[in-house]
């Protein structure tokens, strides 16, 4: 089994070198299929493999059992020793050639449709609902981890991984994106799945803007630009917890956000704010945010057309 | 809601919810889980939820209660308001894999009774934090249960179902002395079922495997694990910690890392408490349960019927005098089985079969166990002779 992995997937492309270490494209030899070949180093201990990994990776694993469209599949688990310290976890995902950026960067002239928007936007929120409601929040969403198959076809990539790689990460100092942080996160404050829904509604943005809403170059830049949009939040909903003060913020009224995101429709402008709030606990639920009637408007036409 | 005393049989009415308690995170699964083409919605006619005379069906319990008279006759009135709007919500129930054919008329017959019950007990039990995701837990434990039960109960060729009860037994006594979770032991031979079937393993190293499936389920399970220098030692030092930790690598690969399992000792405390079973029923249906886990035949079943099987089975041993709550309540909990009669038959012959032999097997650590005065003297009920000459099985 130790050889296993290195003969039935064979590297073809290296496709990326992102936070969590080396992403291999590569060919699984039995089935002919390509597949994407993510491996992490673990510290090994003499008891074997951490408990946190055996745990998250059980919990991947079930994820797949479900068999869910709008999230990307993991076909196998590994674990080589490296040495007696270091153990390695090979996960093998599906492969999907086109991320999101790509997607929107490929798409002709004018952007992408409406229709189409709004189709993306409900497979993301369906695979997000899917991962929450088994108690996955995703921590690091943006248009380079969502998947899109030549079908069109919305699927989440590097869900949980966060908390597998989480010793690894102390290790590379790489500067991971700040765009799609929520004010929460940025603040250093307690945190949930809501996080996901922040990152869902500046990639809601950026499906129409086909750039990205706020592009902050630090912590505080990236809260600048927040506010310069949303406003400064009132007192009582700054967090507590937090170092950062309200204070070092100048007191910015909110802008109408058709100023930042033009042909967006009244309905998805509405949800467009409801997930780019503020408070966490008052921002939208992936839920709620498939039954809001920015969604429901397409089905009751197709329904009054035939 | 406040929550109500068990033993109050008001519960049982009081379907009026709060709105909100009934939001639809099911909608979630509806949505999220499964292909597409496993979900068939079925459409329930309303008018069957009204007051329902449930005929006495179950041959099991007809043939071993020779003693009680098993009238059973459920009625029960639905509160309109409830079960409208629990209409879409109950829809899920019937939405896991093939397995339980009775759930058509489970969804018939005990809509939001039943509904009810399941969520005060899964909190009564700490299973869950939150009632909002009660019932969402019970489907998914009874979606997923349905991976758990191998599809074939034959060991690879060099292993014979008696090396397997040996291995087993030893590990209830590991078990044992590590003070582990319940729900440790249940996992580690699910583990054990599974990796006998997925990787090669001599029988010189079957012993190891025990030992690392084991080990493997108090990762998942407990919060203090064992050092695995101490298990070598209990293995006497056949083995290296070297081994050890290889054959876990191993295990883990085989496994693909796939350690999620839904024990049937859940299911058995979840329709005790439904069925408000005294303390010895329940501390018998256990050992019963536990039997199972020895007999090889029984990886094929669902654990939801080995749990049923085992309450059913302890229920007729004790002979205790019946009551009419206790009756309506039992009834309620069987509703779960409703179409899955014969495969609770089946293992209810092999754990009577089992019960009567335990005392005098080699592989008795489970009747030793259930034999303290903590555990009620179950195993040495004198009924668990009675029934196996009732059912006809010869020891």
């Amino acid at each position: 089994m130790a050889h296993a992995t290195s003969i039935q997937y064979e590297p073809v492309a290296e496709i990326g070198g992102g936070a969590y270490g080396t992403v291999y494209k590569a060919r699984d030899t039995e089935s002919g299929q390509f597949v994407a070949l993510k491996s992490v180093r673990v510290q090994t201990d003499q008891n074997g493999l951490p408990i946190s990994t055996v745990r998250e990776v059980a919990l991947l694993r079930r994820l797949e059992q479900f068999d869910h469209p709008n999230v990307v599949r993991l076909m196998d688990v590994c674990a080589t020793q490296r040495s007696d310290q270091e153990t390695k976890v090979t996960l093998v995902f599906e492969h999907v050639d086109q991320d999101l950026k790509t997607y929107l960067e490929r798409a002709p002239a004018p952007g992408l449709s409406p229709g189409r928007i709004k189709d993306l936007m409900r497979q993301l929120l369906c695979g997000l609902t899917f991962l929450h409601s088994n108690r996955v929040m995703h921590r690091d969403l943006k248009p380079e981890n969502i998947l899109v198959t030549s079908q069109g076809q919305v699927k989440l990539a590097d869900f949980g991984l966060a908390r597998i790689y989480s010793c690894h990460m102390a290790l590379t100092p790489v500067v991971v994106t700040l765009w799609y942080r929520p004010p929460e996160v940025l603040l250093q404050s307690s945190y949930a799945t809501p996080v996901d829904i922040w990152s869902t509604g500046c990639i809601f943005a950026e499906m129409f803007r086909r750039k990205p809403l706020f592009c902050g170059e630090s912590e505080v830049d990236q809260l600048g630009k927040i506010f310069e949009v949303i406003g400064l939040p009132p007192e009582d909903e700054w967090p507590t917890d937090v170092t950062l003060s309200r204070k070092n913020f100048p007191p910015l009224m909110p802008r109408p956000i058709a100023d930042f995101v033009s042909e967006i429709t009244e309905q998805g402008a509405q949800l467009l704010l409801n997930m780019l709030t503020f408070d966490p606990l008052k921002r939208i639920s992936a839920l709620n945010a498939l039954e809001h009637p920015y969604f429901q408007d397409e089905e009751t036409l197709t329904q009054t057309k035939s | 809601m406040a929550r109500t005393g068990f033993s109050d049989s008001k519960p049982l009415l009081d379907l009026h919810k709060k709105v909100d308690e009934r939001r639809a995170p099911l909608r979630t699964w509806a949505n999220a889980c499964g292909p597409i083409d496993r979900w068939q919605p079925v459409d329930v006619d309303e008018s069957r939820m009204a007051p329902v005379k449930l005929e006495p069906e179950r041959r099991w319990e007809r043939r071993l209660s020779l003693q009680t008279k098993e009238g059973i006759i459920m009625g029960f009135h639905e509160d309109s308001r409830a079960h409208s709007a629990d209409g879409c919500v109950e829809e899920p129930v019937l939405l896991y894999p093939h397995g339980l054919q009775g759930l058509h008329s489970l969804q018939a017959l005990v809509p939001s009774l039943l509904r009810h019950e399941v969520e005060m007990a899964l909190e009564k039990l700490g299973l869950i934090w939150d009632r909002t995701y009660a019932w969402d837990v019970f489907l998914d434990m009874m979606r997923t249960q349905t991976w758990n039960a191998l599809p074939t109960a034959d060991l690879p060729r060099h292993f014979t179902d008696a090396t397997r009860a040996v291995l087993v037994d030893w590990l209830i006594q590991v078990h044992e002395t590590m003070h582990f979770q319940e729900e440790t032991l249940y996992l580690a031979i699910h583990l054990l079922n599974c990796s006998l079937r997925q990787i090669k393993v001599t029988t010189a190293n079957l012993q190891l495997l025990g030992m690392v499936c084991l080990f493997l389920a108090a990762k998942k399970e407990e919060c203090l694990l064992p050092e695995v220098s101490g298990l070598c030692y209990l293995m006497d030092h056949t083995y290296t910690k070297h081994q050890l930790l290889r054959l876990e690598r191993k295990v883990l690969c085989g496994l693909k890392f796939d350690l999620s399992y839904c024990p049937p000792l859940h299911f058995l405390l979840l329709l005790a408490s439904i069925a408000r079973c005294s303390a010895k029923v329940v501390w018998m249906a256990r050992y019963l349960l536990e039997l199972s886990l020895l007999e090889g035949q029984c990886v094929v079943f669902l654990p939801v019927h080995l749990a049923g099987a085992a309450l059913c089975l302890s229920r007729q041993v004790l002979q205790e005098p019946p009551t009419p709550e206790g009756e309506s309540a039992w009834c309620l909990a069987s509703s779960v089985h409703v179409g899955s009669e014969t495969a609770l038959l089946r293992i209810i012959h092999i754990l009577t079969n089992a019960a009567a032999k335990a005392h005098t097997r080699e592989t008795c650590a489970t009747f030793i166990k259930f034999s303290s005065p903590e555990t009620m003297h179950v195993s040495r009920h004198p009924g668990l002779k009675k029934i196996s000459a009732l059912l006809g099985i010869c020891t």
